[in-house]
């Protein structure tokens, strides 16, 4: 019989085999399902996009770094979400000398380190001194902090280059949690990026950059954690993510590079009663930095014109549906000093009058370009949004053209002077107004008006007025009232420059699965996972 | 000279051409990185630290040195067998190859197992009618196939087997729950071997549940490419003088095929293995980004990102030196399979 040819029912039998192959698969993929390991239903799973390269506190320099050494190891103090100072491993506040040149810090008793050894001044001054040594962010410390010795078992002494306030705030970045000298000795001035031996409420069993396993610590000197341990683990992208938390694959999600349309479902569901939504402080701060030192944007008519052709409402609508609020000062509202916004409002009107005063409208357009980091969505939809509606409100004014560049590339080019107008974001390392304002109005070296050398020109602006880096200087040695009104006059003077144009703030969000417990933050933005509970 | 001398010669030479041609690749890899504005500092610390502190990571990095030092420090590096550390965690680059090439070449091998069944099976389907129902199935599977972005039907495949029916992890490539198994790195391999020794089949499960989806997907874009070759290939044999000949002397269309068309149609499925085999060394990217696979091409975007050079640089070698490896493997297969092939 010719190959051609098939038996009669040959084709329907050969789909049907077909068919029966395709229909096992089914069952297979079911009992695949089914065969899930078995939960620990007070252990819990939390995700989000944060691969942590390192979990040496030396080298951690990534939101999601941070969280994790926030629940493994211990500050000395922490913020509260209301700003004020808690001890955790200092028994008190610091006691400041006289010339405000010397810290004392009483620290705890009673504490040690996950593996036995105990906690004094001693593993306090190793762990500071490793930092100061081999820590990516070294200059937090090392720019403030001469030396720290033990004055006896435990009391630490710092001494500073100079009288700084804000040494609390200082003493809660995470980065500066003590490590076991006896866990670390092989690596006193190299980072062990994948092991973790400190005092915080859990222990660091299994790391991969992908997932960690986190185990309570039962000699843990504070209140033991709320569930029996958890297992952190990074998805690579946000619609996975969305997914997992959707599916009951984990239990919370963190919001840290999660897109803003799965932000914003996240949030639907929530008010929906699907899910539960904490969110923590924003201290992350959205702005435009402007190019001051160069026409046409450093004419001062031009930089205010611009602060007013804003529409943050709107844009804000736009970019996220309303998730995040607007921004009108460089300080966030929660930070102390960062009240009230003296940025001013959109005004089309106000707006105009300006950029006729400069010599255009009509006939002469002001042409601005501006860049946006191209692997942000939220720039890119902030760039477009914004470019289209200076056409339609002030189109015969402003001609806006936007590009946009890889983050890394940007960075680079930012302190060359390369963008008339950039979106970029910023967080500081801790809670407190001069982290705000020092990294972005900070000049070491200025001619009038124009930053030559300091955190003004790497930040791309390049601004700077007379007198302006001397009150920065007084600021981180002042404390109380005196320092609040000379944070707000800095503000106040810098927004009438307008060398950055703020926009929003992003504020940390946790959504859970609703069997649990409603999450906190801390004051410094990251949720207190040893609280995570079931209801 | 005989045959066999003749491809000795053949594969020392291509043996003997691969330093060169990774070391010239090396110092593309090198110059290129380094040419791209931004280094791991600006990466690292963005627009946060003073010029001073950023100077001094820059030099604690080694990047202050001039570019030459560099060069000469990597290539003296380089023949000792040390592929340097990482910028981002001071690991050793081994190391973190080490962890995600395993991660890489499971993936890849299961698909390309289940690729080249489905794959050969479509392929073979059709020939017995041709222009039926079923050879037209399956050019429409190859043509389908190949025009999947992979990236869309991977988030189907999320969608609908992780998120809307719950059966499969939506990502990653272990339960979070359990540890991975110890040992080689190759999950499956390591979990067997435990249920086998434990009776624990837990991690073989929970290793064969991540597996599915990702492997599933590169294997359905993959099988396309099996499935037309050899649907191309024994349509083309089928069509040969030889085949024509075999037929007048009476034999079975059965024997025909078996024995004839097929071993023929085969040898360029084999090369295009080869190929198939040698891009899935350096990872599928966008399976391993929208599964959170950690395999190596998910780790060279980030490496990439970060600047890390010496990362970069390592993964780039060492599966370059892989891909020569494949290549020159599958062209002696190929020649010792093949008696026509001259060198």
């Amino acid at each position: 019989m010719p190959l051609d040819a098939p038996e009669p029912g040959q084709r329907h039998r050969l789909g049907r085999s077909a068919l029966a192959r395709l229909l096992t698969l089914v069952p297979l993929l079911v009992l695949l399902g089914a065969c899930q390991s078995r939960r620990d239903p007070d252990r819990l799973i939390v995700a989000s996009r944060n691969r942590i390269d390192t979990v040496d506190p030396a080298g951690a320099s990534t939101i999601g770094a941070m969280q994790l050494l926030s629940a493994i190891g211990d500050p000395l103090y922490a913020v509260r979400p209301d700003g004020s100072i808690e001890p955790r491993l200092a028994a008190q506040l610091p006691r400041i000398s006289a010339d405000g040149l010397r810290v004392v810090v009483p620290l705890r008793r009673g504490v040690v380190f996950h593996d036995g050894t105990p906690f004094d001044a001693a593993a306090m001054v190793f762990s500071l001194e490793r930092f100061m040594a081999i820590g990516t962010l070294s200059y937090l410390l090392g720019d403030r902090v001469v030396g720290v010795r033990a004055v006896d078992s435990h009391t630490l002494e710092l001494r500073l280059r100079k009288p700084f306030g804000a040494i609390p705030q200082l003493l809660s970045a995470i980065n500066l949690t003590p490590l076991s000298p006896a866990a670390y000795r092989s690596h006193s001035r190299r980072q062990l990026s994948d092991r973790f031996v400190g005092t915080g409420p859990y222990r660091l069993t299994f790391f991969t950059p992908q997932q960690q396993r986190l185990e309570p610590f039962g000699r843990y000197w504070g209140r033991p954690p709320a569930n029996n341990g958890l297992d952190l683990i990074a998805l690579s992208n946000s619609t996975a993510l969305f997914g997992a938390l959707q599916s009951g694959e984990v239990d919370g999600l963190l919001s840290q590079s999660l897109e803003i349309d799965h932000q914003v479902a996240l949030h639907q569901r929530s008010e929906q009663g699907l899910l539960v939504q904490a969110t923590g402080p924003a201290l992350n701060i959205v702005f435009l930095s402007v190019l001051s030192d160069q026409p046409p944007l450093n004419n001062p008519l031009l930089r205010r014109a611009l602060a007013l052709s804003l529409d943050r409402t709107r844009l804000i609508e736009r970019v996220s549906q309303g998730l995040m609020a607007p921004l009108q000062g460089l300080v966030p509202p929660v930070v102390a000093g960062g009240t009230p916004q003296p940025w001013p409002a959109y005004d089309p009107a106000a707006a105009r009058r300006l950029y006729r005063q400069a010599g255009y409208c009509g006939t002469r357009r002001l042409p601005l370009e501006l860049t946006f980091r191209s692997n942000v969505p939220s720039d890119r939809l902030f760039a477009l949004t914004w470019q289209a509606l200076l056409q339609r409100d002030l189109g015969d004014c402003v001609e806006l053209k936007v590009q946009g560049m890889e983050t890394t590339t940007a960075y680079r080019l930012l302190g060359d002077g390369a963008f008339q107008l950039i979106v970029l974001d910023w967080m500081g390392d801790f809670p407190d107004a001069d982290n705000y304002l020092v990294p972005l109005l900070g000049c070491e070296q200025a001619a009038g008006s124009v930053c030559r050398k300091g955190g003004s020109a790497s930040s791309g602006s390049f601004w700077s007025r007379p007198g302006l880096e001397a009150e920065l200087q007084r600021s981180a040695t002042i404390t109380g009232p005196q320092r609040l009104e000379l944070v707000r006059r800095i503000q106040r003077q810098s927004a009438d420059g307008s060398p950055y144009l703020p926009l929003w703030l992003v504020q940390p969000r946790m959504w859970v699965r609703p069997e649990l417990a409603l999450p906190r933050f801390d004051g410094s933005g990251r949720v207190l996972l040893q609280e995570l509970r079931r209801r | 000279m005989s045959r066999s001398a003749r491809l000795l010669r053949y594969v020392l030479a291509r043996l003997a051409l691969a330093p060169v041609m990774l070391w010239l690749l090396a110092t593309l890899v090198f110059l290129l990185l380094r040419l791209a504005p931004g280094d791991p500092v600006d990466a690292l610390l963005g627009t946060r630290a003073p010029a001073a502190a950023r100077a001094a990571l820059r030099a604690q990095l080694g990047l202050d040195q001039p570019l030459l030092g560099q060069y000469g420090g990597f290539l003296i590096k380089l023949l000792k067998g040390d592929l340097g550390l990482t910028l981002t965690n001071q690991q050793p680059v081994t190391e973190v190859i080490g962890q995600t090439l395993p991660a890489s070449l499971e993936l890849g091998a299961v698909a390309l197992v289940l690729a080249a069944v489905v794959g050969l099976a479509v392929g073979f389907s059709g020939i017995a009618r041709a222009e039926g129902r079923l050879d037209l199935a399956a050019r429409l599977y190859g043509i389908g196939t190949y025009a999947l972005p992979s990236f869309w039907l991977a988030m189907v495949a999320q969608l609908v087997f992780a998120v809307w029916l719950g059966w499969l992890p939506v990502g990653g490539r272990f339960p979070p729950t359990l540890l991975p198994p110890a040992g080689s790195g190759f999950y499956l391999f390591d979990s067997l071997r435990v249920g086998v020794l434990s009776g624990q089949w837990q991690a073989l499960a929970g290793t064969l549940r991540h597996l599915v989806l990702p492997a599933s997907t590169l294997a359905v874009l993959l099988s396309g490419i099996f499935a037309n070759a050899l649907r191309l290939n024994l349509r083309r044999a089928m069509a040969s003088d030889y085949v024509e000949a075999a037929r007048c002397r009476g034999l079975s269309e059965r024997r025909l095929i078996v024995r004839h068309a097929l071993p023929n149609a085969l040898l360029p499925v084999l090369t295009i293995s080869g190929i198939t085999v040698a891009s899935l060394i350096g990872g599928a990217l966008l399976i391993e980004v929208t599964f959170s696979w950690p395999g190596i091409a998910a780790r060279l975007q980030e490496a990439i990102a970060q600047r890390d050079y010496p990362l970069v640089q390592g993964i780039v070698l060492v599966v370059a030196a892989l891909v020569v490896a494949v290549t020159v493997t599958v062209d002696v297969l190929v020649a010792l399979l093949d008696p026509r092939l001259e060198f």
